[in-house]
């Protein structure tokens, strides 16, 4: 399920050497004062820890896997560049079929990556097998079969129980070697996971101190693994809130991957709200039975798009009744309605009943994820795609690009955060801004056009970056790209970008003039796709 | 003793020939710009309770300013109009004596900046000066902003007008002429309105000081002088605009584009504001104005004036012209060159569809179960404060920026729903805010009294909200709303559900 409600505060990342903050909030009423307020920390007193007296997980050295990942950042301001080299240190460990599991963000943008053992004196290259954003997992493999000799491949549990006792290993700061931290259950609740930005997903809060450097660590209970260390607050934001994530995640990862591809999770492709109004609950002719949501948008490029309507109250999904607060019984636990769906595939139909117009209705879908929202993510390991036309750099609006210039300009702020809610991807399935401007006689006059949007080239609607780059490639007396709203048309002469073109290239090292596919940064390793 | 009195005496003597000789060089001494012969300033308290747009049922904490107020020929008293905005009480002050006396407002006009004053007792003023207007004032020029001790007496601090140039006012509505003078001035308790003056006369009058780069902004008094004779007239109309927006020609391409071969010259047309003088003289996005009342305009959008040179051609159509004067305008469209005469008219806040100021007047709203629907305008945006363009709800930002791309068609207001009381019959609504209304009960809600009215008609027996936004329907029993108002106006302490005038 994709996320509307904006953080609140800042969730970091538990990857050594990398922090990123989120920070999105609905405006608060003037005055008001902010939600996040920080509690006055306790004083510091050292307290010596009761001694364990046995290691109830076994001996998890034998399992535990440092990773050390070098990455390239794609920089987003000059997209042809290569990127900032940066190198952070994340924990795996070993499952069976000699595979070690650690979380997508340990191996994000990864060019190497070395994988050391516990005993061991050696570094030991290691490839990434399988990764998906939307979870924040990965799998990777390791060439060397001498690797996994004495290593053993940890199980996994089921949910642990609120207050049940865990422990955490990684590699955090503060030393070389392993950490084992523990606490309690503390929440079992959805959580936005950071690491993509939209996506949601069931996680359970710990008690156990995590710190960067945990990130992809198992924590443990009973010697099985329940859950992988992955993101938490900062210190400043609030105190012993860790975030692993759950077996049930997990083992959809796993059995998403069987068929040696992973499909990413499915969406019902719909935004509703809970019933708890009794006026509107009798206008909509529901019994006070406390059943059913109301459908506000439904997304035209979900797969909902053809059988279900705004204004449906959704009343039982695959035969689980939801309730007026958007919750399922699912296996005797009250959960939100969208995890009957989190645990579907790519393909997998579910049934709906709903009422419309006050009529019963069943309707079956397909799911499916939703191509939109990807605009809205955070993307990884792939190049930025960009089109340079006589110095006008333009580029598709993501999440990636409003990061990397933070836009102040009105419209394309609205552009980007209704783009899937206002359907404007329907009308712009992407948004081409003109981000920047490589200055040249050519282009002497056209600052004024920065950050704006284009609509149109010589009359052609321009959807996508591919669009622009064709419109481009023509050689018209001149082109005019009029630009979304107010303002002047942007007149360009081919000519005399042409004999600009390798100037511009020189003077400002634009390695390449256009990137439009989406294509891996780094090369596909052969076996990648071979389990 | 005796000698020494003597030689004080002989160096005035012979310094006094020097500052003669000096003269001429129209560096006027300090003497002649900061002494006034006679005392032409009164204090101004003012005591302002503006509107509280969040809550619209109530007005802020009353609070009190404390400025200078220049006095005018007919017993009138300038300030500037941010002074007495929201203003329920005005007096007059005299700095020698501390005598008192109330003071109506004659006229305000918040987008230039400018408010008359009159005195309730018309001899109050009796004793004063008047200050005439010094139109001449030019780059170069010194003038002196005149601020008042505690005591009374009367200080002057000598700044240099930098540039004159046209900016925006406060407002935020078109562009005005501006004195720009760099001038080390010190706050005083009287520093709201201060004027400025050359050679007795008033110059101007003190617009923002920004006190760490020591620039201060002036209204200057071809404005004032603006300002003042359109107050003359039986209705204020204020300053003209012909609404276009523009874009300088300064690119050759986009000349070529709008098929101007000849020299450089002029500004593109770049939007039309519906239902303005522009367009209702045929002005067409895509033309270039060269030339407004004769003169010429070049592709930066300047023109030469006699008295400050090159400057932007706006200022002819807001110092230069009145509302209800026709202003030829000399165009090219497809190269052909030909002439548009605009009936120049001024466009009052109320034309907006989101009203760029509210000011002396309450907020309308209209609570229904608990439910706060209010006509969105900037007034309630800039209740984020200085920052609001980043912190008030961004949708509403925008739908204010383009309006009039978002509502072509004009002469509507955007109804929202901004807040909810929690109470029985919006149990489950109470997160809801900031949502645009389209229609009620089936019928399209373009005011408040849009609103009101279709509320009257429930459909079977329930009240059908309709949002832009998600959920995108809100309903309420209209039985129970009616029963539960009287509780929940004195549960929240509502001096009333609603307020439509």
């Amino acid at each position: 399920m994709k996320r509307f409600a904006f953080l609140l505060s800042a969730l970091l990342y538990l990857n050594g050497g990398e922090i990123q903050a989120q920070q999105r909030t609905v405006p608060p009423p003037p005055g008001a004062t902010s939600v996040a307020t920080p509690t006055p920390a306790a004083p510091q007193t050292l307290i010596q820890a009761p001694a364990v007296a046995t290691r109830p997980n076994g001996k998890i050295q034998k399992s535990l896997v440092r990773i050390t990942a070098t990455e390239v950042e794609p920089d987003y301001r000059a997209p042809w560049n290569s990127g900032a080299i940066q190198r952070g240190i994340g924990a795996g460990f070993v499952i069976e079929g000699n595979r070690i599991m650690t979380n997508a963000h340990v191996v994000s943008n990864s060019r190497y990556l070395t994988v050391e053992r516990d005993g061991d004196p050696n570094k030991y290259p290691a490839t990434v097998l399988f990764v998906a954003h939307d979870c924040d997992l990965a799998l990777l493999k390791v060439a060397s079969p001498n690797f996994f000799k004495n290593m053993t491949p940890l199980t996994f549990g089921g949910i642990p129980e609120l207050e049940a006792v865990v422990s955490a290993y990684g590699y955090p700061l503060g030393g070389e070697r392993m950490s084992v931290t523990t606490g309690i259950v503390s929440r079992i609740d959805f959580q936005p996971y950071t690491h993509s930005s939209i996506d949601q997903h069931l996680a359970i809060q710990i008690s156990a101190q995590i710190n960067p450097g945990n990130s992809g660590g198992p924590v443990m209970q009973n010697a099985k693994v329940v859950g992988v260390a992955f993101q938490g607050y900062s210190g400043d934001v609030a105190q012993g809130v860790a975030y692993m994530i759950p077996t049930p995640v997990i083992q959809r990862f796993l059995s998403d991957i069987k068929d040696g591809h992973y499909d990413k999770y499915v969406d019902l492709g719909l935004t509703y709200t809970k019933l708890q109004n009794p006026a509107q609950r009798h206008f909509l002719g529901l019994k006070d039975d406390d059943r059913g949501v109301l459908v506000g948008t439904v997304i035209a490029a979900g797969p909902s798009a053809k059988s279900v309507q705004s204004g449906d109250v959704l009343l039982s999904i695959d035969d689980h009744p939801i309730a007026s607060d958007a919750t399922v019984e699912l296996e005797g636990e009250s959960v939100e309605m969208p995890e009957v769906v989190e645990r579907k595939f790519k393909g997998d139909v579910v049934k709906i009943e709903l009422l419309r117009d006050k009529k019963p209705v069943t309707v079956s879908l397909e799911l499916g994820s939703v191509w939109p929202y990807a605009y809205l993510a955070h993307t990884y390991d792939v190049r930025p795609r960009y089109v340079v036309y006589g110095g006008l750099l333009f580029q598709p609006l993501t999440l990636d690009l409003v990061d990397a210039y933070q836009p102040t300009d009105i419209r394309i702020r609205h552009y980007f955060d209704y783009f899937v809610t206002e359907q404007i991807y329907l009308e712009h399935p992407e948004v081409i801004v003109l981000t920047n401007i490589l200055p040249d006689p050519t282009n002497s006059y056209l600052a004024p056009y920065r950050a704006s949007i284009v609509d149109e080239i010589n009359g052609q609607k321009i959807r996508t970056l591919t669009d622009l780059a064709k419109a481009f490639s023509e050689t018209p007396d001149r082109f005019v790209v009029r630009m979304i709203g107010d303002g002047p048309p942007l007149v360009l002469d081919p000519k005399e970008v042409e004999s600009a073109r390798e100037r511009i290239k020189t003077r400002y090292n634009v390695v390449s003039e256009q990137n439009l596919e989406d294509q891996p940064a780094r090369p596909t390793p052969v076996d990648q796709n071979k389990t | 003793m005796r000698a020494f009195r003597f030689s004080l005496a002989l160096i005035g003597v012979l310094l006094l020939p020097l500052g003669m000789f000096a003269a001429p060089k129209k560096e006027p001494g300090p003497a002649t710009v900061v002494k006034p012969k006679e005392l032409s300033l009164v204090r101004v308290n003012v005591t302002g309770q503006p509107y509280d747009y969040v809550r619209p049922w109530q007005k802020r904490a009353a609070f009190s300013k404390r400025a200078l107020g220049a006095v005018l020929p007919q017993g009138r008293v300038l300030v500037t109009a941010d002074l007495v905005a929201n203003q329920n009480y005005v007096e007059l002050e005299r700095a020698e004596s501390g005598e008192k006396t109330g003071a109506n407002v004659v006229v305000a006009d918040y987008e230039a900046n400018l408010a008359l004053l009159e005195p309730t007792d018309k001899k109050f003023l009796n004793g004063l000066t008047p200050l005439q207007l010094a139109l001449d004032t030019v780059v170069g020029d010194r003038l002196a902003a005149w601020q008042l001790e505690a005591t009374g007496a009367l200080v002057g601090t000598e700044g240099l007008v930098t540039t004159i140039q046209m900016t925006r006012y406060p407002a935020d509505l078109g562009q005005f002429l501006t004195y720009r003078i760099s001038i080390s001035m010190q706050y005083r308790d009287n520093s709201y309105t201060v004027p400025l003056v050359k050679n007795n006369k008033l110059a101007g009058l003190l617009l923002r000081f920004d006190p760490r780069t020591q620039v201060l902004d002036a209204i200057p008094a071809p404005i004032i002088a603006h300002f003042l004779k359109d107050a003359e007239t039986q209705h204020y109309r204020g300053f003209p605009s012909a609404g276009f927006g523009f874009f300088p020609t300064r690119d050759p391409q986009l000349r070529s584009f709008a098929g101007q071969s000849g020299k450089a010259a002029g500004v593109y047309v770049t939007s039309i504001e519906p239902h303005m003088p522009a367009a209702k003289a045929g002005l067409k996005v895509g033309d270039i104005v060269v030339g407004v009342g004769n003169n010429e305009i070049d592709q930066n959008g300047n023109y030469v004036d006699p008295l400050y040179g090159k400057i932007e051609f706006t200022n002819l159509i807001t110092a230069r012209a009145f509302a209800g004067d026709t202003m030829p305008v000399q165009i090219q469209r497809e190269g052909k060159t030909m002439q548009l005469n605009l009936a120049l008219d001024h466009r009052a806040a109320d034309d907006y569809v989101i009203p760029p100021y509210n000011i002396d007047r309450a907020p309308l709203y209209y609570v229904l179960g608990g439910l706060i629907f209010q006509e969105l305008s900037r007034q309630f945006l800039r209740e984020w404060g200085a920052n609001w363009l980043k912190d008030a709800p961004q949708r509403f930002v925008y739908k204010d920026r383009f309006q009039s791309e978002l509502y072509p068609e004009g002469n509507r207001r955007v109804v929202v729903l901004t807040q909810v009381l929690p109470a029985n019959s919006t149990i489950g609504y109470d997160d809801l805010a900031y949502l645009t209304v389209t229609k009620i009960n089936g019928k399209e809600i373009k005011s408040l009294a849009d609103l009101a009215e279709a509320v009257k008609q429930p459909l079977d027996g329930f009240i059908k909200i309709e949002t832009e936004e998600d959920p995108k329907q809100i309903e309420l029993e209209a039985a129970q709303v009616e029963a539960e108002a009287a509780a929940l106006q004195q549960n929240y302490g509502l001096p009333s559900l609603q307020r439509l005038e």
